[in-house]
């Protein structure tokens, strides 16, 4: 079952409507379409575990030369 | 159909040293999935979108003393992912290299958390907006993905896409006929 998308040109985002009796996902304008699918798009944790040990190996930023001066 | 229920939240990355003003460990909790997701959308391939969200994230970090607080801290993150994805695409279409869609099949499969038919029908809808995005003009393409970030006004996705918010509600327009039109094509 393929859902279907009604386009709209509104300006302004709709609501997106779920016909679960005919198990068919209905959406209004592009942006609820792609709005339902990032939120359907989990976050892979592995991004973070990544991050978590490059970061620990990593030195903390230091501010720009100007601004160090501008905090004496 | 119900709706599968919000995937539990990515462990966190250590708060950042302190001395530059950003909270990294909240950062990443507030814009990882968006970003996430612009780069799926954008780069076409699991792997590779986890691949750029680390490096966008990065370069986050270490550009963080940089950052001008004027500016907001998604649109800041946006650009820089606007800007990674920008010249991975570049790179590629100089080297013809396509991520194929049937690689982040297979990569998905082994991923638990879903049933296998919501896993399916929720790949089924991915890979035909997938699809529809590929077939539209790239700066359709990124004006539609930012648009649909409710969080991101128009004058932040002008700043982004170097017009005005005139003109991005024009273009606009043109890339909800041109999605549409293409999302149609791949039922």
């Amino acid at each position: 079952m393929k859902p279907r998308l009604t386009h709209q040109t509104r300006q302004e985002t709709e609501a997106t409507h779920h016909h679960e009796a005919r198990g068919e996902l209905e959406f209004e304008t592009v942006e609820a379409l792609l709005r339902h699918d990032a939120a359907q798009t989990p976050l892979p944790p592995e991004i973070a575990r990544r991050l978590e040990a490059e970061l620990a190996a990593t030195p903390p930023a230091r501010a720009p030369w100007w601004r160090r001066l501008f905090q004496r | 159909m119900a709706l599968p229920p919000p995937a539990p939240p990515p462990p966190l990355p250590p708060t950042a040293p302190q001395g530059v003003g950003l909270d990294f460990a909240a950062l990443y909790e507030a814009h990882a999935r968006a970003i996430y997701y612009l780069a799926l959308r954008l780069l076409g391939d699991s792997g590779r979108a986890e691949d750029a969200v680390h490096d966008v994230f990065l370069k986050a970090y270490r550009a963080q003393a940089g950052f001008r607080h004027a500016a907001e801290v998604r649109t800041w993150l946006y650009r820089i992912a606007l800007n990674h994805c920008q010249n991975l695409l570049g790179s590629w279409q100089q080297r013809n290299i396509h991520p194929t869609a049937t690689d982040e099949l297979l990569e998905r499969a082994g991923s638990g958390g879903e049933s296998p038919l919501r896993a399916c029908e929720t790949r089924e809808l991915g890979e035909r907006i997938r699809q529809a995005l590929d077939e539209i003009a790239p700066a359709y393409r990124i004006l539609l993905l930012l648009v649909a970030d409710e969080e991101l006004g128009y004058d932040a996705i002008a700043s982004l896409t170097s017009q005005t918010p005139d003109a991005v509600r024009g273009k606009l327009h043109r890339a909800r006929k041109a999605f549409a039109a293409a999302f149609a094509r791949t039922a």
